[in-house]
């Protein structure tokens, strides 16, 4: 596999200190702080309830920094639906310890055990009636000590209450929230690069004086391949950059690197699906898709002698302060890292160009500096999803089992950066979800990474979703193949309670057994567990009979564990499977000679208003397990689901992304 | 050129080549960054103002033709510390995730609404149809468009 890799992948994690994790304000307003950072997830809430819940105070008490890369603790990004699950149990170890910390102090300043001790609101009382608030017991000097490991903490048990809506919710209507792009710095200037349209080609020559001649134009920065122009507004610098007028040498042949992984060896595959009594082979293809955030990249850097400071929307704070000080010529610590609010990324966030081109323009003009990347931009030079090219194989028993299992799947790197990721790495990213859920005797699973015909990059869920789909569509092929029905055919596939619970509940939830069968209309079900995540989902669909397929319903049963935050949950369940219906029906990145074509939302079209089913129904399983991630695992099953309903209401087997009309018909025509 | 504009209320002035957008205008000169450049070219929403009452693209609108006309942004739809009743319902439903949409949305369901105080399902979805939403929120954006229904704005 070519240079992909994540900085920091696989670094040790530390006992913590408490004193970079919680901290009592002299106004009683405690501090949480975490290098995750927000992207619409509303993890801000989520960290703030269970502080608050650990600390018996009211949520509103809690403050929540995220990603300042001075005040919070080393982070590698905020991916893979994991801020709760892992950052969050940091959160809430932290906040228990300092609980103890403060008993022991209140316990000291009342010569009372601490068992004896009532804790309420922010006040620690003993049974005589005296009471502390927290932050008289911080007057002596702040908390501070190594968080215990979590077998040492005594944890607040119960749910965590509900009633604060998103922190920032009241700033977003109103339009007061600031993105990257309503940064304003004073002398700041506009900056815009250009870009080669294939990484990696080099300039041959460019029009140095054309731009100069135009209106608001400051300077025009050339380093190596790298040009740029300062202008003082925003539409002069785009105009001026198309005025660079490029010229670019061929793009680089790189020598393709692949790597091949095996996930689960079988040595006996071939004789198992030779022996079965009955056998299916079929081939699936997901194309590229692209992250296609609302506002296209922008970021504000003011570089000076001494020091940066970056305004920016990122996924990873501290892998880009650190590629920002090498760059300039900076130490780490010189650079301060200043999130901002992002415009949805889905796990695109972590390429950081625009941050990049700030930051050399800022250099170069020694001023601070916005970029704004237009929308073709966006397009043509972020990263997008890696294709997926699966062949899948499975043979089964007499009364229906599966009895040997193949699935070869072909893709490109889910993560990028500069040093060689480890074939565990692999495995969790572009490999995400290629083993299905289910007791298989035989199987052999195997992962082949190339790179890619244009950049591709982490996308919800990586590889997740496409894997999903070709599974769970296959799964549905096998049950028809053998007469069963869909749902009984993955339940006596799996001994998970879990697993079967979310299966029955979406079951009992989308009246499965019940609805009468109307011409056109179908159901189909999917199902996966991610990252110990557990969720089902039935999708009914009518297929008219040009093959335009309407989603009309989705359902969705999940057990996450303990819910956090259930309406924050309920809403990611909502977007995720929204947004994955989207990919589903309408989207595909096109490449020619190397090059994105689909620039733009008519030739990029996305699910609209009009497209959005007329309700998504989460039904949450309630559980005291820990904590698992809600951010991804709802756009995972959705693919499946609505190519499992188009095959029940129309006989059509579509197993290639998007389900377009056009293959609709073809399927329906071989059908 | 200089060009007067009345937004929000407020007559200001402007001194841009007549080519400047109407959302260049306002984001640049005017320091209201609510309205959002998402595309540049119509297409997404993200940029909707209030041009006399109506909804519309300010990315395409040129700064000549914004000049007499009342223009309402996001930012002028509600006193400094309060909220719209629109604002207020998608605050109350959580119909956001990341809000890059957001207020484009407010915009167009404010125009709606004025016009049309009970719309149907269909005549919500044809008012919103211009604006999209990657995080898929748009379940959410017509409940709380619903619940809206009927309070004198
Ligand atoms: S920015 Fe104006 S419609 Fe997209
Ligand atoms: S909330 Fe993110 S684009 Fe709509």
């Amino acid at each position: 596999m070519s240079r992909v890799a994540n900085s920091g992948w696989g670094r040790p994690k530390t006992p913590e200190q408490v004193e970079e994790r919680i901290v009592v304000g002299q106004d009683g307003t405690v501090w949480a702080r975490s290098g995750k950072v927000e992207y619409g997830q509303d993890i801000r809430a989520g960290f703030a309830r269970i502080v608050a819940r650990e600390m018996e105070l009211p949520v509103a008490r809690v403050q929540v920094e995220l990603g300042e890369t001075d005040r919070v603790p080393w982070d590698m990004g905020t991916y893979g639906s994991m801020s709760t699950a892992t950052d969050g149990a940091s959160l809430r170890a932290a906040a228990a310890y300092a609980m103890a910390l403060l008993k022991e102090r209140a316990s000291v300043r009342f010569s009372v055990p601490v068992p004896d001790l009532a804790v309420q609101d922010g006040r620690i009382a003993a049974s005589d009636g005296r009471s502390v608030c927290y932050e008289q017991l911080v007057e002596s000097g702040p908390l501070e000590g190594t968080v215990p490991s979590g077998a040492a903490l005594e944890f607040a048990s119960g749910a965590i209450d509900g009633g604060s809506f998103r922190v920032e919710a009241a700033d977003i209507v109103t339009g007061r929230t600031r993105f990257p792009h309503d940064v304003r710095v004073p002398g700041m200037l506009r900056g815009h690069v250009q870009h080669p349209p294939v990484a990696g080609m080099h300039l041959d020559s460019f029009d140095s004086q054309t731009p100069y001649a135009q209106e608001g134009v400051v300077q025009v920065v050339h380093q190596g391949d790298f040009i740029g122009v300062l202008a003082r507004r925003r539409e002069q610098a785009v105009s001026a950059a198309q005025a660079l007028d490029p010229h670019w040498s061929a793009a680089p042949s790189n020598p393709a690197e692949p790597l091949d992984v095996t996930l689960h060896d079988d040595p006996d595959i071939s004789q198992e699906l030779a022996a079965a009594a009955e056998h299916l082979t079929s081939t699936y293809h997901v194309p590229h898709i692209a992250h296609a955030s609302i506002l296209p990249s922008a970021a504000v850097a003011d570089v000076r002698p001494d020091g940066a400071d970056l305004y920016v929307a990122t996924q990873r704070p501290f892998g880009l302060r650190d590629e920002a000080a090498a760059i300039v010529g900076l130490r780490p610590e010189q650079v301060h890292v200043h999130p901002q609010h992002m415009s949805g990324m889905y796990g695109g966030g972590g390429w950081d160009q625009a941050a990049l081109d700030a930051v050399r323009l800022s250099h170069a003009g020694q001023c601070p500096v916005l970029v704004e990347w237009t929308r073709a931009e966006e397009f043509a030079l972020s990263a997008h999803r890696p294709v997926l090219d699966a062949q899948i194989a499975a043979g089964l028993s007499e009364d229906g089992q599966i009895v040997a299992w193949q699935y070869h799947c072909r893709t490109n790197p889910h993560i990028y950066g500069t040093a060689a990721v480890p074939p565990q790495a692999v495995a969790m990213t572009s490999g995400r979800n290629a083993i299905p859920p289910y007791a298989l005797a035989h199987a052999e699973i195997l992962l082949h990474v190339e790179p890619g015909d244009i950049r591709t990059s982490a996308f919800r869920s990586l590889a997740a979703a496409p894997n999903v789909f070709v599974i769970e569509s296959f799964m549905d092929e096998l049950a028809a193949m053998s007469g069963q029905d869909p749902i009984a055919f993955r339940l006596r596939h799996t001994d998970d309670p879990r697993l079967k619970t979310v299966l029955e509940l979406v079951r009992e939830r989308s009246g499965w057994n019940r609805s009468p069968r109307e011409a056109g209309h179908g159901m189909g079900v999917a199902c996966a567990v991610y990252h110990g995540t557990y969720i089902a989902e039935v999708a009914r669909v009518f297929v008219a009979a040009d093959g335009t397929p309407h989603l009309e319903q989705v359902y969705a049963a999940v057990d996450a564990g303990r819910l956090v935050h259930p309406d924050g949950a309920r809403n990611q369940i909502e977007g995720g499977v929204q947004q994955a219906a989207s990919w589903t029906l309408l989207e595909e990145t096109r490449v020619e000679a190397g090059r994105v074509v689909t620039t733009n939302w008519k030739t990029y079209p996305i699910a609209t208003f009009p497209d959005a089913p007329e309700g998504i129904d989460v039904a949450f399983v309630a559980s005291d397990k820990p904590s698992t991630g809600i951010g991804e695992p709802g756009s995972v099953p959705v693919a499946a689901a609505v190519a499992n309903a188009v095959f029940a209401a129309s006989g059509a087997r579509v197993r290639q992304l998007p389900l377009r009309p056009a293959f609709i018909q073809k399927a329906r025509a071989q059908a | 050129m200089r060009y007067r504009l009345d937004v929000n209320g407020e007559m200001r002035e402007a001194d841009v080549p007549a080519s400047t957008t109407l959302l260049d205008v306002l984001r640049e000169d005017f320091g209201l960054t609510g309205s959002h450049l998402g595309c540049g070219h119509g297409a997404c929403g993200a940029c909707y103002v209030l041009v006399d009452s109506e909804p519309a693209a300010s990315c395409t609108m040129s700064v000549e033709e914004a000049e007499g006309r009342h223009i309402v942004t996001v930012e002028g739809l509600a006193p400094a510390g309060s909220l719209h009743p629109v604002q207020q319902a998608f605050v109350d439903g959580d119909a956001m995730q990341c809000g890059a949409c957001t207020t484009g949305m407010v915009i167009s369901t404010v125009s709606l609404l004025m016009k049309n105080p009970h719309p149907a399902e269909g005549e919500i979805l044809d008012a919103m149809s211009p604006h999209l939403c990657r995080c898929g929120a748009y379940g959410r954006v017509v409940k709380a468009v619903q619940s809206v229904r009927g309070v004198a704005l």
